[in-house]
């Protein structure tokens, strides 16, 4: 895949991937090799060979599936960049070819040194290999297609949500903006000045299509920047209260994390209230763990619900989940006078680790 | 004479920008400049602008809902909206206030704004007053007492009811006299409150049970409120079978 030179791509983008799993790589070959001796152990157990011996047996057929198993994933590393270049029919239609032909090779090779312990006869311990070949590969091939596909549509769905967010500036935030810019200008055009080149890097930062997993600190800059603009238009109503020193700042996270975390606290928890609220993020590294927990007071309940956006948060849970699995969670709720948001992800600074 | 007005916005940005471009209008003056929605009413009751700029999207009490307060004094102020973005409310700016304008301003479409607030009559602003009355109800009713405006909640208030002169309103934290007229509370909250009496008009959501005293007179029992009310004999059937009680 190509990746943008500084940060790793969002998933779903750049061509398309093979449906293959990548058959070089070492925890592959090892997953590889266990199978094999799992077969192997099954078969000597179901054959029950008395001529041989349980052990010899085993022996055997654990050499017999190795070498197939391991010159057929050579053989498919190899070929990867070419297969990955041609129509899925085709790729498979070479796979089978390729493995049975591996298979009756190896099989030809096994009888011609075999000892003459195996009592099949040649042709037809040729063809049953060749068979059980053909069909447990065109199965596999089957299943690799399905799940690729399946995670496929996954980022898909994942990238068109990213794009949901991105476009989701309010309209309100950008006249509100501007209408401060157009008052600075007038009372105090160095500010104005500053503003401006905030409101264009959240633009920049909100378009950014490039954008996958960016640096934690980054991702503060942002919303910090954020911030700044909000000041501005809501004076000391609006108050943040940043405890992070503690992050690890080159950790790695989804761009738009927290920055739309802190625009909801502010819509939610401080625009509507009359006197304004504090807003408290704080940073947690412990573990591995990164926590950032996103602290609001909730608005009083006789004024002016305003909608909610679920939107974010459910966006924020997906792409974390996306680069994280299982080990990434978010949380939020009410509770007493606070709204708490609580995101949990492991530390990582390459998506390799991930 | 030069017309006063008023500024209404919570954002100090914003009210600065109107501030100096009021001033560059020519023939207006500035009578004050009010954070919130509360401070707008109470400031319009002390110093009685002529126009007032209100910003539609406000912590609190919103500018809509400051609009429909206005719309009830006898002599309201023509009322400009200033909003950022309101896509959908746009046209009902258009006909409860005299003009509404999008921020970030230009000078030009405020000078004409304020140009056609001047040109108004009092009969013309009566008018955009009743469009904004009957438009949609207040959801507090604003009482002036000798601290400032207090604003009840209309959930909370059980029933209004008229004196000769003034109208008390009997609410879960006890009573106020109000300056409205009870004809003009019907009108207004005709949704959720209803006319049990010459002189009482009471809020549905309460509703408890009718009784009938010896002499044949009806009352009705409110939720909430200790004493009964007394309900006209014409209205005594009426209300049994529409909230069956």
């Amino acid at each position: 895949m190509n990746h943008p030179p500084q940060y790793p791509a969002a998933p779903g983008e750049g061509p398309r991937q093979l449906y293959l799993p990548n058959f070089c790589s070492a925890s592959n070959v090892l997953i590889i090799i266990l199978i094999c001796e799992l077969t192997a152990l099954l078969l000597a157990l179901a054959r029950n060979e008395a001529a041989l011996g349980f052990w010899s047996d085993l022996g055997l057929t654990s050499m017999f599936l190795l070498w197939i198993a391991l010159c057929g994933a050579a053989l498919l590393c190899l070929l990867r960049d070419y297969l990955s270049r041609q129509s899925v029919a085709v790729s498979a239609a070479m796979v089978l070819t390729m493995t049975v032909t591996l298979v009756t090779v190896v099989s030809a090779v096994t009888y011609y040194f075999g000892f003459g312990l195996l009592q099949d006869q040649h042709w037809s311990f040729l063809a049953r290999n060749a068979g059980i070949t053909f069909v447990v590969t065109a199965l596999a091939l089957r299943y690799f297609y399905v799940t690729h596909e399946w995670r496929h549509n996954v980022e898909l769905q994942a990238k068109a949500r990213v794009h949901a967010l991105q476009a989701r500036i309010r309209p309100h935030f950008l006249f509100n903006s501007m209408n401060t810019i157009a008052a600075l200008t007038r009372s105090n055009p160095a500010r104005a000045e500053e503003a401006v080149l905030d409101l264009a890097e959240l633009f920049r930062a909100n378009l950014n299509e490039k954008r996958g997993q960016i640096p934690l600190a980054e991702e503060i800059d942002v919303a910090r920047t954020y911030q700044r603009m909000e000041q501005l238009r809501l004076g000391d109503r609006l108050r943040v209260d940043w405890k992070v020193d503690s992050l690890p700042t080159d950790a790695l996270v989804p761009g738009l994390t927290l920055q739309p975390l802190l625009e909801n606290a502010i819509y939610h928890g401080v625009e509507p209230r009359p006197g304004g609220g504090v807003v408290t993020v704080t940073g947690e590294f412990n573990k591995g763990m990164i926590t950032i927990v996103v602290r609001n007071p909730v608005p009083l309940p006789s004024l002016t619900v305003r909608d909610g956006n679920r939107l974010a948060l459910a966006n924020i849970k997906e792409r974390l989940g996306l680069m994280y699995g299982d080990r990434a969670t978010v949380k939020a709720g009410r509770f007493d006078e606070e709204y708490i948001v609580t995101l949990r992800f492991p530390f990582t600074t390459s998506v390799a680790d991930a | 004479m030069s017309l006063r007005v008023l500024i209404v916005d919570d954002e100090p940005p914003a009210r600065e920008r109107l501030s100096s471009m009021l001033a560059e209008a020519g023939d207006f003056v500035l009578a004050g400049e009010a954070g919130n929605g509360e401070q707008a009413i109470d400031m319009v009751d002390q110093l009685t602008p002529d126009i007032v700029l209100l910003d539609v999207r406000m912590p609190g009490i919103d500018g809509l809902e400051v609009a429909r307060h206005l719309a009830t004094l006898p002599a309201p102020p023509a009322v400009i909206f200033t909003t950022a973005f309101d896509e959908y409310a746009l046209q009902a700016f258009d006909s409860e206030a005299v003009a509404y304008l999008l921020k970030p301003i230009r000078a030009e479409k405020l000078r004409a704004a304020l140009a056609k607030a001047e040109r108004l009559s009092r009969a013309q602003l009566q008018q955009v007053a009743t469009a904004t009355r009957t438009a949609a109800h207040r959801s507090h009713i604003g009482v002036r007492g000798r601290d400032g405006l207090r604003l009840i909640p209309i959930e909370e208030v059980f029933c209004f009811q008229a004196d000769q002169k003034y109208t008390t309103v009997k609410h879960l934290k006890g009573e106020d006299l109000i300056e409205d007229s009870l004809k003009t509370l019907e009108e207004e909250f005709a949704t959720n409150f209803v006319r049990i009496h010459r002189n009482a008009l009471v809020n549905t959501k309460y509703l408890e049970r009718i009784a009938r005293d010896a002499s044949g007179q009806h009352f009705v029992h409110l939720r909430g409120l200790p004493d009964a009310l007394e309900v006209s004999r014409r209205m005594a059937g009426d209300l049994k079978d529409r909230f069956r009680i």
